[in-house]
C-alpha cells in the first residue's frame, strides 16, 4: 500500500471517530466527570488541600454502622438469592412440561418489574403488625411474629429484597443449566461416577463462573438499593444509600466531605462487584455459547 | 419420555410462586379493601381507593409529570444511543469495546452516587435541580437497556452489506437511512423505549433526590401514601405495576426474544 492511500485511510479511520462525539460528550459531561469531581472533593479540604480525612470520618462509628448493615444486608440477601435461585432454576430447568416452564420464566420477568416502593409497601400490607400474613400465621399457627419480627427493620427488609433477587437469579442461571451438555453427564455416569461425584467434579466446575456472577450481580443489586428500603424503613435502619440521600436532600445535617467519601467508598464496593460480575460472566459464556 | 416432577421440585415451585405472587395479588386486593387489618379477608370491597386518588389534584399532575418524564428520556435515548450504536457498527467497529464499557458503568454506580455528582457539578442555572438534570441523569441510568436493545437488533441484520446493496443501486443518504436502516432496527428501538419509559416512569431515587417537591413524580406520590393513606397506596401501586406489566407484554410481543439479557432486567430499586 502507497503512502498516500495509507494516510487516507488512517484520516478515514480518524474522522469516524468524530461521529462518537455527541455521545462521548454526553457520557463525560452526565456520567464520568461528575463522578470525577466527585472523587477530587472528597479529597479536598475547605481551604484546598489535600485530606483524607473525609474517609476517616465516613469510617468512624456512627456512618461505620451503615456499611455494615449495606454489606450484611447485601450480601445475607445475595446469599439467600443465589442458593434458593439455583435450587428454584433447577426445578424449573428439570421441569417435564415446556408450558409450565415457559410460565415460570415468564413469571420472573414480569415480577423483576415489582421493585421500588411498590414492593416495599406489598411487604407492609402481607407482613405489617396487621397484615394478611402476620394474621394468618396468628390464627392457624398461632405463631405471633412480632416484636421477634418487623417488616421495618433488618428483618423485614431482607424479605423484600429476596423478593427482587430471586427470580434474577432463577434468570440467570437457567441458561447456565442449559450449558451442562447432556454427553458429559451420560459419559460420567458410564466412566462409573455418581450423582455426587457428577455434580462435584463437573456440574459445580461448570457452574462456578455463573454462581460467581450470579452473587456478585445481586450484591450489587442490594447494596445500590434505594427505593425499596426509603419506603420500608424511613430512616429507622442506617444503610449507606440511605445516608447518601440525606446528605442530597439535606434532611440531617451533615458535613458534605462525609457524603462525598460514602459515596466514593460505595461506587468502590458495587463497581468492584460489576467487575467481578463481568469478568465471571465472560468465563461462563464458554459453557452457554453454543 | 414423560417424566413425573420430583415432590421436592413441587415444593420448591410451589414456594417460588407463592413468594412471587403473594404480594402482588395482596396489593391488588388491598386496594379494593374498605378495611382489612382485622381479618383474614376484607370485610368489605369498594372502588373508593382510586376515586379519593383521583381527586388529589397531585394524581394527574405526578402521572403527567412522569409520562413527560418518561417520554423524554426515550427521545433523548434514541437521538444519543441509536445513531452511536449504528455508527459503531458500520464504521467504527474498533470502538466497539469502548461503548461495552461504557454501557457496563451505569451498573456499577449506585443511583444516589450518580444523583449526588450531578447535584454537586450542576448547582448552577438553568440545570440546578431542575428536571433538565434528571433527563440527563435517566438517559444515563437506562442507556444500557436502549444500547442492547438496538445493539442486539442491528447484530441480527448484515447492515453494512444492506447499505452496501442501497448504495450500489443508487440510493442516497436519506433513503438509506428511511428505508434500510431504521426498519432493520425498529423492533430493538421500540423494545428498547418501551425498557427505558417502564422503568423511567417508575424510577424514584434519581427523581426525589434530584429534583424532589419541585418536579414531584408518580413514584414520588406512592411513597407519600404509604405514609398516609394505605388503601391510596395500594391503588397507585396497582397502576404503577400495571404500567410496568403493560410494557413488559409489549416487548414481548415486539418480539424482545433474547433482546434483554439478564444484565438489563436490574433495574433501581
Amino acid at each position: 500500500m502507497d503512502n498516500i492511500a495509507k494516510t487516507a485511510k488512517s484520516r478515514k479511520r480518524w474522522s469516524a471517530w468524530l461521529g462518537l462525539i455527541p455521545f462521548l460528550v454526553f457520557c463525560l459531561a452526565f456520567e464520568i466527570v461528575p463522578i470525577l469531581l466527585l472523587l477530587r472533593d472528597s479529597l479536598l479540604l475547605k481551604d484546598g488541600g489535600m485530606t483524607l480525612s473525609h474517609y476517616g470520618d465516613a469510617l468512624a462509628p456512627l456512618y461505620l454502622k451503615s456499611f455494615i448493615n449495606s454489606i450484611k444486608l447485601s450480601g445475607l440477601t445475595a446469599i439467600i438469592g443465589t442458593v434458593l435461585g439455583v435450587f428454584i432454576g433447577y426445578a424449573i430447568y428439570r421441569w417435564p412440561n415446556k408450558r409450565v416452564q415457559d410460565f415460570l420464566v415468564t413469571l420472573s420477568d414480569v415480577t423483576t418489574n415489582f421493585a421500588g416502593a411498590p414492593l416495599a409497601f406489598a411487604f407492609i400490607i402481607i407482613l405489617g403488625s396487621n397484615g394478611v400474613v402476620t394474621q394468618f400465621l396468628l390464627q392457624y399457627f398461632h405463631w405471633k411474629i412480632y416484636p421477634d419480627f418487623s417488616v421495618y427493620s433488618f428483618s423485614g427488609l431482607t424479605l423484600a429484597y429476596v423478593y427482587f433477587q430471586l427470580p434474577l437469579m432463577v434468570l440467570l442461571i437457567i441458561p447456565a443449566f442449559a450449558g451442562l451438555r447432556k454427553e458429559w453427564r451420560e459419559s460420567a455416569f458410564n466412566l462409573g461416577a455418581d450423582t455426587l461425584r457428577y455434580w462435584l467434579n463437573i456440574g459445580i466446575p461448570v457452574l462456578s463462573p455463573s454462581l460467581i456472577a450470579g452473587f456478585t450481580l445481586l450484591f450489587a443489586n442490594a447494596f445500590g438499593a434505594y427505593a425499596t428500603a426509603y419506603t420500608l424503613t424511613g430512616s429507622r435502619l442506617s444503610l449507606v444509600t440511605l445516608q447518601i440521600g440525606f446528605t442530597i436532600a439535606g434532611e440531617v445535617l451533615h458535613d458534605p466531605g462525609i457524603g462525598q467519601a460514602m459515596a466514593i467508598l460505595s461506587l468502590l464496593i458495587m463497581g468492584s462487584s460489576i467487575v467481578i460480575y463481568q469478568i465471571a460472566t465472560n468465563r461462563a459464556r464458554r459453557w452457554t455459547r453454543n | 419420555m414423560k417424566q413425573k416432577p420430583s415432590v421436592s421440585q413441587v415444593l420448591l415451585i410451589l414456594f417460588f410462586i407463592l413468594y412471587m405472587v403473594i404480594p402482588i395479588i395482596a396489593t391488588y386486593v388491598f386496594s379494593v379493601a374498605t378495611r382489612w387489618d382485622r381479618t383474614i379477608l376484607p370485610e368489605g370491597y369498594s372502588l373508593e381507593g382510586y376515586t379519593t386518588a383521583a381527586q388529589n389534584p397531585y394524581f394527574f399532575k405526578t402521572l403527567r409529570n412522569s409520562l413527560v418524564l418518561s417520554l423524554s428520556t426515550v427521545l433523548v435515548s434514541l437521538i444519543i444511543v441509536v445513531p452511536t450504536v449504528y455508527w459503531v457498527h458500520v464504521r467504527l467497529q474498533s470502538a466497539k469495546s469502548l461503548l461495552d464499557l461504557l454501557m457496563i458503568l451505569p451498573f456499577g454506580i449506585p443511583g444516589v452516587v450518580l444523583a449526588l455528582a450531578l447535584v454537586q457539578v450542576y448547582n448552577f442555572q438553568p440545570l440546578s435541580r431542575s428536571a433538565l438534570l434528571l433527563i440527563a441523569a435517566e438517559v444515563v441510568f437506562t442507556m444500557p437497556f436502549m444500547y442492547r436493545s438496538v445493539s442486539n437488533s442491528l447484530a441480527a441484520v448484515d447492515i453494512s452489506t444492506l447499505t452496501e446493496a442501497a448504495q450500489s443501486l443508487g440510493a442516497d443518504i436519506k433513503s438509506v437511512l428511511l428505508e434500510v436502516i431504521v426498519p432493520s432496527i425498529f423492533p430493538g428501538m421500540l423494545s428498547g423505549s418501551l425498557l427505558v419509559f417502564a422503568t423511567v416512569f417508575a424510577e424514584f431515587t434519581l427523581a426525589r433526590l434530584i429534583v424532589g417537591a419541585g418536579f414531584k413524580t408518580f413514584p414520588m406520590l406512592l411513597v407519600e401514601y404509604t405514609r398516609i393513606d394505605g388503601t391510596i397506596a395500594a391503588a397507585l401501586s396497582v397502576i404503577s405495576f400495571t404500567v410496568a406489566w403493560i410494557a413488559s407484554m409489549l416487548i414481548l410481543w415486539v418480539g424482545g426474544k433474547g433482546v434483554r439479557s439478564t444484565q438489563d432486567i436490574v433495574k433501581a430499586k
